[in-house]
């Protein structure tokens, strides 16, 4: 609705002299819309070239599948926001999996106790990540590789390698409930990301965080408290991180250490630099985020759904990456 | 309070001396010759990739794409040997593999200004992905006798994978100390202006930095290979943490600028002792990463508190 009324608004002075430039403003709201260009684009050729991909099911498949990593994704584009990185996110998935399936089976909590202090665990992680980087000066990429191998070790000893299945049903409720047919993971994701778009697009909070993204010092010197701002992003990544990996045990049914991991955050990071968030820092919107995401399950879904292998996924998302800086940098070179 | 470089190397060397005869006290079995030239057998593949890692931290950048290259080249090279290819053009072809993914970091970073740790981390995905998928996530093995001889043989009593690592340690040495190039490594991790004032290109700098890194870790995973005689498609994972530790423990600076190559590669030998010695304890890997994970940031830490105290030093004196 408002891409539209954008677009007459831009149109109309266009065509009454010259003809020319309302293809350039088309091109230039295509360009401040890339995200739900390349996903509107991407869902177009799948359905256009790979048979069964729209299909209903296979539509809510898709839905499904991004809920979760559309949780993450907005947390690490929060950081990626102040020009810093949570390489640690995946492995924090890891051990908030296995300590959901800890607190909800062998401790046999009630369902909301698990809930908090899972994402009471991810918050104080993601705050040690936030303490270190912004008060020890330990570089952002540096200190999550650090944690992120402390983490992964964590979840390996605390659960011995093993896997906890068959979690009790109030539990699993949280993430399964059935809401017009589709899961509550998905409206618990939708939840987030309208949370976070206000967060960042009306209050202060985002105001500060983008000017502390484009530059720190500026920020600093305008009265932006930028080592409050630093540390609460990675708290709430952290917390997002923990939320996500309760979401996960819930959708598979089982708590194991080696959820997450390295794959994850690399599939989180890709999600959000396809959805326009720059590795520079200062830019970066949760409804790109989650078109990001959108956009590279859609490719997930057409490489399974051709039957390629799976690990073709990996590599593509690297490629894609690759892509993105590519014509982001030339775009902005441009400018 | 100015620590000299000097003194700093003597103390790391101290600690490691008085470290390894702890160890060597403690742990039983430690101090066997056999363990120890096992343990600087090991050590070889961490400092092969230390060494290139340096040259990418002098400059102010990381390498996160050792992880894939330890796995993607020797797959390469494994695939090409099994397929009755001869062992110098397997070989050629695996490092090429490796150097030209490591000019292409070189690429995204002097053309484009992508931060090393991106362009590397995306390139690493790219090459684990690549490994897993060329032999369907499988591994491979049984290669001809000279290959597995290169890293189980010994020339004159030492293990020929020590001999490259000294190969390794002495053209990184001397490209650092001995070349023009070494200086102004230096000064575009120190201080870029001074590079710009002397007209010197800092991106083919960034394009030799980047493609000599992919080229040791081609010649690590090589050298892995050749020790275990297999290829698996993850075997680079361990070995990415441990070479940035070993630069970060040889007193790498992260912020640039500093570092050095035979500090890097006994950073190396430190990280291999550490982890024998946790194995002789029966400590599990995990624990050992936990632990290595947490020893970076401390010395990272530690070296940023040290350098803010020098800056007000030297600011102090002026």
């Amino acid at each position: 609705m408002t891409l539209e009324a954008n677009q007459a608004r831009t149109a109309a002075p266009a065509q009454a002299g010259r003809p020319g430039p309302l293809l350039e403003r088309l091109g230039a709201l295509a360009g401040r819309n890339a995200s739900f260009v390349i996903f509107a684009s991407l869902a177009i050729l799948a359905a256009l070239t790979v048979g069964n991909f729209a299909s209903r099911d296979n539509l809510v498949i898709i839905l499904k599948q991004s809920a979760i990593p559309a949780v993450a994704c907005i947390g690490m584009t929060l950081v990626l926001m102040t020009g810093g990185i949570d390489l640690s996110l995946g492995y924090l998935v890891g051990l908030c999996s296995i300590l959901s399936g800890i607190l909800a089976k062998t401790l046999v909590l009630p369902a909301p106790v698990v809930l908090l202090a899972v994402l009471a665990a991810g918050a104080a992680i993601g705050l040690a990540n936030g303490l270190i980087t912004q008060y020890l000066r330990v570089p952002a990429f540096i200190t999550t590789l650090g944690t992120g191998y402390i983490l992964y070790g964590v979840a390996q000893i605390v659960s011995q390698g093993s896997i906890i299945n068959r979690l009790p049903r109030p539990f699993l409720a949280i993430g399964r409930t059935d809401l017009l047919g589709l899961p509550s993971a998905v409206f618990v994701a939708l939840g987030v990301a309208l949370v976070f778009q206000l967060l960042i697009g009306k209050a202060t909070f985002g105001r500060q965080l983008r000017a502390f993204g484009f530059s720190p010092a500026a920020a600093r010197l305008s009265g932006v408290p930028t080592a409050r701002v630093n540390v609460a992003v990675y708290t709430l990544c952290g917390t997002l991180a923990g939320l996500s990996g309760l979401l996960f045990t819930i959708r598979v049914n089982a708590a194991q250490p080696n959820m997450g991991g390295g794959v994850f955050t690399f599939e989180v990071v890709t999600a959000a630099i396809v959805g326009g968030t720059s590795l520079f820092g200062g830019v970066g919107s949760v409804v790109g985020s989650i078109f990001g995401v959108l956009s590279i399950k859609i490719i997930e879904n057409c490489i399974n759904l051709l039957g390629v292998s799976y690990h073709l996924y990996l590599a593509v998302q690297g490629a894609i990456i690759l892509v993105a800086i590519i014509v982001g940098n030339l775009t902005h070179r441009r400018e | 309070m100015v620590i000299p470089q000097a003194a700093r190397r003597g103390a790391l060397s101290l600690l490691l001396f008085a470290g390894f005869l702890a160890a060597g006290s403690g742990i039983p079995h430690f101090l066997d010759l056999s363990n120890l030239l096992n343990v600087v057998r090991q050590s070889s593949i961490i400092g092969i990739c230390a060494v290139g890692m340096t040259f990418v931290i002098i400059i102010k950048g990381i390498d996160l794409s050792l992880a894939g290259l330890l796995a993607f080249c020797p797959m390469i090279s494994g695939m090409l040997m099994l397929a009755g290819f001869g062992l110098v053009p397997s070989m050629a072809a695996g490092l090429l593999a490796g150097t030209v993914m490591g000019l292409f970091n070189g690429l995204m970073v002097a053309r484009l200004a992508v931060p090393a740790f991106i362009t590397t981390l995306v390139v690493g995905q790219i090459c684990s992905g690549l490994a897993l998928i060329v032999n369907g996530g499988r591994s491979i093995g049984a290669f001809p006798e000279r290959f597995v001889f290169i890293g189980n043989g010994s020339l004159a009593g030492i293990p020929l994978s020590d001999l490259i690592l000294i190969g390794f340690l002495a053209a990184g040495w001397f490209i650092q100390r001995m070349t023009a190039m070494g200086n102004h490594l230096h000064a575009l991790g120190g201080n870029e202006a001074v590079l710009r004032q002397e007209g010197i290109s800092a991106s083919r700098l960034q394009f030799f930095v980047f493609g000599f890194s992919g080229f040791c870790a081609a010649v690590a995973g090589l050298l892995l290979s050749a020790q275990l005689d297999t290829v698996h498609p993850t075997q680079g994972d361990a070995y990415q943490l441990d070479a940035i530790a070993a630069c970060i423990i040889g007193g790498v600076d992260l912020a640039g600028g500093r570092g050095s190559i035979p500090m890097a590669v006994m950073g190396a030998l430190v990280i291999g002792c550490l982890r024998n010695g946790l194995d002789l304890l029966g400590v599990h890997p995990f624990m050992q990463n936990v632990f290595i994970g947490s020893i970076i940031i401390l010395i990272v830490f530690l070296g940023g508190l040290v350098r803010r105290r020098q800056e007000l030093a030297t600011r102090g004196t002026l």
